[in-house]
């Protein structure tokens, strides 16, 4: 194996040492909400530290991959790839770590039926999927699972559309459970946001894989439409 | 990682050619079984101090040095140290391929035959041993003794490179060993020099400022007789701390 | 006419006087060559060869003249190859460039091209008598080394220089001595070069006679040479003593050894030509 292949596995290795560490502030974070189990929660937010480090790390070898080996076609393509899922990798930490704080300041788990209601689980649930099923499609550079994946990010987008309702309706018959809703509301907010960051690694692994740009294709095809 | 030691250092070295001071006030330490590659534009010096380094500067009129080099802490031009011994533990590989006219095998035991080893037995066990360091034993394993001009270019550097190492030098010195060949064949070389950085300490003037990035692991930037800037290839190539080092390495020199 | 026109013109015409220059040449010499054929052929035949001189034309050999010319040519490339290769690498490879060498470098030059009569002078003078050779094949072999010698230090300098750089840095850098890089890589590189020098210089040699008449070498010598101190005869030399003859037939005899002679230098030509193909072909740095 050549050196710049010698390099590029570095790189790889680590940025799949942060996708593990990511997955496991997911599986923790998730944890912590059901149980409401604080000490979790603050271990989740602590090692969000160790995320950002992995975030430096990988940007400091990238740029010097590119500075000492100038890659070219899919070489340069995984690195930017792996610049881009790296950053977003890291804000699924800091997502995660904004759900962890929610839990800290809990005082009681949450409503049961409230969580029923909302499907934040299965939500989570979702999320999680698509994040496990976009780390195999990253090793195995599979982009017909990274498309599955990005479809499967309307799951979640339709659950949270429908969340603003439940929750009114909920806020409406418990004024007293309010706080409680809002946390929850917020914690829906943020695995949104978690689907739309594993859809952006999606398309970063079909862009390196097929070098075609799939990101902002439903801008374009919408503009057409209004044509 | 145990701490290398300063296999090659340079003090306040001066050098000069008749009237024209070619090296000024250079002082750079050289780690062992590392890759040092020098960088700078043409005539700034980093091939006079590669050829200090085995004193195949000798040979040139008016040629003179001030100044110490070190080999292992010892200095190199000190009055009692024999220049063939030196270049036993110093090899050099030059910027053209130059195998002599003659066979391959030939080519790979001359070191070994000046110094008076005849016995056919250590000079096979030797070439092969060398061939296959220098990732050429594979392609003329069966045509040892054909000429070596009939080789390609860049096996012909492989076998010049194998030749300098049949010698067991622990210093291998390059003057741009690949600015004359192919990409495929560069490619082989700069294999090798990773290979190579287990066993050996490596000196590389190269122009070609990727094959810099590629290889080395420390580099040095001349210009003009003077060391501007010597650090890690990585700092070097992301962050320089000299201005004309970041002129030059960005291609916006003069 | 157009410019063009009379350009080309201009340009068939200088094609068509270069090619008559060069047939006036090729076509004297082809009349001469013709000429000795003819005249000599029915004269050469094995008899020829193995017979000593003799006062009776149809008699005369001319053995102890080619084996006058072998012994020269042997005694003078033992002379004159170590001397002359020693001392161009010395001054090539050693010497120190300066005042001194330049003046060595003018006057060797300048020896190459002084008239060979002058060397059989200074043979007379110092190998004849100071060193009392006498009148031998030793004295005369000497005598043609000191006329060849320029030429061959000029030729194996030449050819020393022609090695290139790359083949002595690659040496010195394995710990090899300024002597056995030019032992070992100079010398077998230039070697072929340096040859065909020596043989070029040797064929001149073969075909000198003033300086050998000077000191003395004879005309008739009814014995063949067994040792360097011998007295002996070459083949110019028998030629020109043949055509000085009033009698027909010692033209004929004359005209045969020509043709031997000329067959010995066309031979040596030939070497140094097929040396001088093979080394190129061999060599591409």
């Amino acid at each position: 194996m050549n050196q710049l292949d010698i390099e590029l596995n570095r790189i790889k290795t680590k940025l799949m040492e942060m996708w593990d560490l990511v997955e496991y502030q997911l599986q923790a974070g998730r944890e912590a909400m059901l149980t409401a189990n604080k000490e979790l929660a603050e271990q989740v937010v602590k090692r969000d530290r160790k995320v950002n480090q992995f975030d430096i790390k990988i940007d400091r070898m990238c740029e010097n991959f590119l500075a000492l080996y100038t890659p070219v076609a899919v070489d340069l393509r995984l690195v930017l790839a792996i610049l881009k899922i790296n950053s977003n990798l890291e804000r699924i930490g800091d997502t995660v770590e904004g759900v962890a704080h929610f839990v800290a300041k809990l005082d009681a788990p949450f409503n049961l039926d409230l969580l029923e209601q909302t499907k934040v689980v299965h939500m989570y649930d979702e999320a999680e999927k698509m994040f496990a099923n976009c780390r195999v499609a990253f090793i195995n550079n599979d982009t017909d699972l990274a498309k599955q994946v990005i479809k499967h990010d309307k799951t979640l987008n339709k659950i949270y559309r429908k969340s603003d309702k439940i929750m009114t309706q909920y806020m409406t018959a418990k004024p007293d459970m309010i706080a409680e809703a809002l946390a929850i509301l917020s914690i829906i907010k943020k695995i949104e946001r978690v689907g739309d960051q594993v859809t952006n690694i999606a398309e970063e692994i079909i862009f390196y894989r097929d070098a075609k740009v799939v990101k902002h294709k439903s801008d374009k095809k919408k503009k057409k439409k209004e044509q | 990682m145990s701490k290398k030691h300063n296999k090659l250092e340079a003090k306040n070295l001066n050098a000069y050619y008749g009237d024209f001071h070619a090296l000024k006030n250079i002082n750079i330490a050289m780690d062992e079984k590392n890759v040092t590659a020098f960088i700078g534009p043409s005539g700034c010096g980093k091939s006079t101090f590669l050829r200090t380094l085995n004193r195949m500067n000798d040979y040139i009129e008016g040629f003179r040095v001030e100044g110490d080099i070190l080999l292992d802490g010892r200095d190199i031009y000190a009055k009692d140290v024999r220049v063939d011994e030196l270049r036993k533990e110093v090899g050099m590989v030059f910027q053209k391929p130059n195998p002599f006219p003659k066979s391959i095998f030939e080519n790979v035991v001359y070191g070994l035959k000046i110094q008076g080893i005849k016995k056919k037995s250590i000079l096979e066990e030797a070439a092969e041993q060398s061939l296959r360091q220098a990732a050429l034993w594979e392609e003329v394993k069966d045509k040892l003794d054909k000429s070596a001009l009939a080789l390609s270019g860049g096996q012909q550097q492989r076998l010049c490179i194998a030749r300098a190492l049949a010698i067991s030098p622990s210093v291998l010195l390059m003057d741009e060993p690949a600015s004359a060949l192919d990409p495929i064949s560069t490619a082989k070389i700069e294999e090798l020099i990773y290979e190579l950085k287990n066993d050996y300490t490596i000196v590389i003037v190269t122009h070609n400022m990727q094959q810099a990035g590629r290889v080395s692991d420390y580099t040095a930037f001349f210009y003009m007789g003077e060391l501007v800037e010597y650090n890690k290839t990585k700092s070097m190539f992301t962050s320089p701390k000299n201005e004309r080092t970041q002129n030059y390495i960005t291609g916006r020199f003069g | 006419m157009t410019n063009s026109e009379l350009n080309r013109l201009k340009d068939k015409a200088f094609q068509v006087f270069g090619i008559f220059c060069t047939f006036i040449g090729l076509v004297v010499l082809a009349i001469f060559l013709i000429d000795i054929v003819v005249e000599g052929a029915k004269r050469l035949d094995w008899d020829f060869l193995t017979s000593l001189p003799s006062r009776r034309a149809s008699k005369a050999g001319i053995m102890t003249a080619w084996v006058g010319t072998l012994w020269i040519l042997v005694l003078t490339t033992l002379i004159a190859l170590p001397l002359g290769v020693a001392a161009g690498v010395y001054l090539e490879e050693y010497g120190k460039k300066g005042r001194w060498a330049n003046f060595l470098e003018i006057n060797i030059a300048n020896l190459a091209g002084v008239p060979s009569i002058i060397y059989g002078l200074l043979g007379l003078e110092i190998f004849v008598r100071q060193m009392r050779l006498g009148s031998s094949l030793l004295a005369g072999a000497l005598t043609l080394s000191l006329l060849i010698l320029p030429i061959i230090i000029v030729t194996t300098r030449e050819a020393i220089k022609a090695v290139p750089r790359s083949i002595r840095d690659g040496s010195y850098a394995l710990g090899a001595s300024k002597w056995q890089t030019v032992w070992n890589q100079v010398l077998p590189a230039s070697f072929g070069s340096i040859l065909t020098g020596i043989i070029l210089a040797l064929s001149r040699a073969v075909g000198e006679t003033a300086p050998l008449i000077v000191i003395g070498a004879l005309a008739y010598v009814p014995f063949t040479p067994s040792s360097p101190l011998d007295e002996f005869t070459v083949l110019p030399i028998q030629i020109f003593n043949w055509t000085s003859r009033p009698q027909e037939a010692f033209l004929t005899n004359a005209a045969a050894a020509i043709i031997v002679l000329l067959l010995l230098t066309f031979l040596l030509n030939g070497i140094a030509v097929y040396l001088r193909n093979r080394q190129q072909r061999k060599v591409k740095w």
